[in-house]
């Protein structure tokens, strides 16, 4: 199961690479950066994953030496991945939308008063 | 260690972002209040680094902290930590000079614009964010802080949001930055599967003996994420847009920190956590990646017309530098590399700041429209020169003293390992600074030097407080210019120490003799052995000499020369010109010539008038010197005939017009291209990775 998950990750996130390389729609090229994202995510929280463990939930007096639970440092670290991504996608949304109050276009190859 | 220093650090990042806090609380209300939170919250972090240098540089000491006291348990690290050693306090330096010089600038720079608050609020944001990467002990840490300071410099490069092409540049380094993100957190997520920790310290003892396909993979990950952050080639497109829109204060952030911060993470990478920088493969891929990015950027920059996009590519020229010297893998290689990094954020930032001020004087960058500035902002242009000299590797300025260490240093490691490769490398950075210097020729023409145009006729000088950051870096340039030996051996050599003796990092923060059960050896403290930069402060006697020389020639006058003035009057003394008007003037200017060799005893004739009140006449006679009396323009109104800056190198372009052509088309300012460019050099990195280390 963890290796679906492992597969599924560069799968999303080599699927987010594509469409950010050869998308011109700025918003679709903004989906190609989420897909990367999330997969990103899945692979920090598979990462985590003991097969069969349970939640890391515990009070110090259920704690003995033979729970057995998944790892919770990488879902700690998937929470935080996740608000940056969120952060990120909130971040060029306001820009496009000012882009497009200016260049009249979302058109990444109309986009181009920077080259050379 | 007292405990007292320990806490250092964090003070010093949690000022920074207290300070954004509070400016976004109460920035709104007043403006001198604001101003004083902001003075206060960039020095006390700039004061708490200066008092580390004792402990850290000088002693030998590694500043650990532990975030609420969870210190690490039977050898394991379960806290966050602070952990400061030398490399990470030179690079926290770094940060912390550059914010403040930044932020002293800011405060007459910014004046014209409105909202201030939320642009402090980002910038010291940013600085917090930049200070916490350099001085984090945690893996994920860093990548939380890379991300904090990708989100607020996009933020900050699209502030002035109506000038031409900042909502590009911010949106273009957010789409291509986000695959460095990605690449990072893919790194982090693999190593941490294979060692079960973050803490860069126990990754570091780890590691070596856990070396595997997931491991080395997780290299390349980190690699191109760090790559991404030094905007090296090929991601540098996004690197020059961004320095080319966003306010010159924030282009100095960005080249001179931003792109540290990237360096910081190659080295810490290479050298720290993977250990695997003395292999052949790994070396030849870092100082191609450097020396690629040195010479492709510094042709680029000869195709500018604007200022500021021309100091961008040239910022990221140097970085290249910075990495084909710190690829090396020698301990002079290394020395090197950082003392040209710590050059690079003065002279750099002394270059964007006075891009600043002929933007904030004549209100703009074009290099075409631009020219004889020096007239009317002498000290501006004074301040150029140095850093122009500097970073042309002038001596005695520091550009001289790191570029002659690079040099060195790259062919050392060619003669030492036998191989010719990285005799080319020091060959494409020798061809790299003159190409760096013939630009700067051009640039100083075409703003400062040549004809002024007419259209800045009453430009003035820049206001003191703008020119008072300029001086801190110009002074920096010289004096570490001056002492290339001490700059090694109290900054720059413990840094590099510390980033080779991964041992002594290891035991401090992990328990004595960590190290040694991983089978990691302490190394002994390297010595530089001779270096090759001749005596600085005998060139400059020379140079003064010299200068002095010159001076005293000209000074001495020649008693048969006679002024325009006199000229004039010896003219009309004797008729020649006959009637003041517009018409008189081009008559008589004809015959002008053959007073060259007039007798001065003419002069001194008695009854000779000579400063005639010309009444009567339609134009009157001030005293200044009118272009139409010069042999050259004699009788013809005088034109602007500037030299533009893209006419100087004509020559040299047009014989390279297929190059310079081709790497046009290749800068394409198209966003999906830029990530095309990115992707491929992630695959081709992972598929190196794979086949060669």
């Amino acid at each position: 199961m963890i290796l679906e998950n492992f597969v599924a990750s560069f799968f999303l996130i080599a699927l987010g690479l594509y469409c950010m390389a050869t998308k011109k729609n700025l918003i679709k090229i903004l989906i190609g950066m989420g897909l990367c994202d999330y997969g990103a995510n899945l692979l920090i929280v598979s990462v985590g994953f003991n097969p069969g463990g349970t939640a890391p939930i515990f009070t110090i007096s259920e704690l003995s030496r033979d729970s057995f639970f998944v790892d919770p440092v990488p879902q700690a670290l998937t929470l935080t991945s996740i608000v940056i991504g969120a952060c990120t996608t909130a971040m060029v949304l306001g820009l496009v939308i000012r882009i497009k109050a200016k260049y009249g276009t979302l058109d990444s190859t109309k986009i181009r008063k920077l080259r050379g | 260690m007292s405990a007292a220093v320990s806490n250092f650090p964090i003070i010093a990042i949690i000022t920074f972002f207290l300070g954004a806090f509070l400016i976004a609380l109460i920035g709104r209300l007043n403006k001198v209040l604001r101003n004083v939170l902001v003075f206060i919250s960039v020095t006390v972090p700039l004061v708490l680094m200066c008092l580390l240098i004792k402990p850290v540089m000088t002693d030998g000491q590694i500043v650990a902290y532990w975030m609420g006291n969870w210190a690490p348990v039977s050898d394991w690290a379960i806290g966050i930590g602070i952990e400061v050693d030398a490399l990470g306090l030179f690079f926290g330096l770094i940060v912390t000079l550059a914010a403040f010089v930044s932020a002293l600038y800011s405060f007459t720079y910014m004046n014209r614009d409105d909202s201030l608050e939320n642009y402090y609020t980002l910038f010291l944001m940013l600085s917090g964010a930049l200070l916490g990467l350099t001085q984090s002990g945690d893996l994920f840490n860093i990548f939380v802080m890379i991300e904090i300071m990708t989100m607020t410099i996009v933020a900050l490069t699209a502030f002035r949001v109506d000038y031409d092409g900042a909502l590009e540049g911010g949106l273009k380094y957010m789409v291509v930055g986000s695959i460095g993100s990605t690449c990072l957190l893919v790194g982090i997520a693999m190593t941490y599967r294979q060692l079960h920790t973050l803490n860069l310290a126990q990754i570091a003892s780890k590691l070596p003996g856990n070396m595997n396909a997931v491991t080395i993979a997780a290299f390349a990950f980190l690699l191109v994420g760090f790559i991404t952050k030094a905007s090296l080639f090929p991601f540098h497109p996004i690197e020059a847009d961004a320095q080319t829109v966003a306010p010159a204060s924030i282009s100095l952030m960005i080249s001179g920190v931003i792109t540290k911060c990237g360096v910081y993470g190659l080295i810490r990478v290479c050298y720290n956590l993977f250990q695997n920088i003395d292999a052949p493969s790994v070396e030849i891929l870092i100082t191609g990646f450097g020396a690629l990015s040195c010479f492709i950027c510094v042709t680029m920059a000869f195709n500018q017309h604007n200022f500021k996009r021309l100091l961008a590519f040239h910022s990221i020229s140097q970085v290249g530098y910075v990495i084909a010297a710190a690829g090396l893998g020698t301990a002079l290689g290394l020395n090197a590399g950082l003392y040209h990094a710590m050059n690079h954020l003065l002279f750099k930032g002394l270059l964007f700041l006075c891009a600043g001020a002929v933007e904030y004087a004549a209100g703009t960058l074009d290099l075409d429209r631009l020219g004889g500035l020096s007239k009317k902002m002498p000290k501006t242009c004074a301040l150029f020169l140095i850093g122009a000299a500097s970073i042309s590797g002038l001596p005695p300025f520091n550009g001289f003293a790191s570029k002659w260490l690079i040099y060195q240093a790259s062919f050392e490691k060619g003669v030492s390992s036998g191989n010719f490769y990285f005799v080319v490398i020091c060959v494409i950075c020798l061809i790299s600074s003159v190409l760096t210097l013939a630009s700067f020729v051009k640039v100083s023409q075409s703003v400062f030097f040549g004809q002024l145009n007419p259209e800045f006729e009453d430009t003035k000088e820049v206001p003191a407080a703008m020119r008072i950051p300029m001086w801190i870096l110009a002074v920096l340039c010289i004096v570490t210019g001056l002492f290339p030996n001490q700059v090694m051996k109290y900054v720059t050599g413990p840094a590099a120490n510390a980033a080779i003796n991964v041992g002594t990092y290891i035991d401090t923060m992990l328990g004595q003799n960590t190290a040694a059960e991983y089978g990691i050896a302490s190394q002994a403290t390297t010595e530089i052995g001779k270096i090759g930069i001749w005596s600085p402060v005998s060139w400059l006697l020379l140079l003064l000499i010299i200068t002095c020389a010159v001076c005293l020639v000209s000074v001495i006058e020649d008693p048969k020369k006679t002024t325009e003035e006199e000229r004039f009057e010896y003219n009309k003394s004797k008729g020649r010109i006959a009637k003041f008007s517009r018409d008189g003037f081009k008559a008589a200017g004809k015959e002008l010539p053959e007073a060259e060799n007039a007798p001065a005893e003419e002069y001194d004739k008695p009854g000779h008038h000579r400063n005639p009140v010309l009444s009567g006449s339609t134009m009157t006679f001030t005293g200044e010197r009118d272009p139409k009396y010069e042999v050259f323009f004699s009788g013809e109104m005088p034109e602007y005939s500037q030299v533009g800056g893209s006419d100087l190198f004509w020559g040299f372009k047009h014989s390279w017009r297929r190059y310079f052509s081709y790497w046009r088309k290749w800068h394409s300012g198209i966003v999906n291209d830029y990530v095309l460019y990115g992707v491929a050099a992630l695959a081709f990195v992972l598929l190196y990775a794979v086949l060669f280390v």
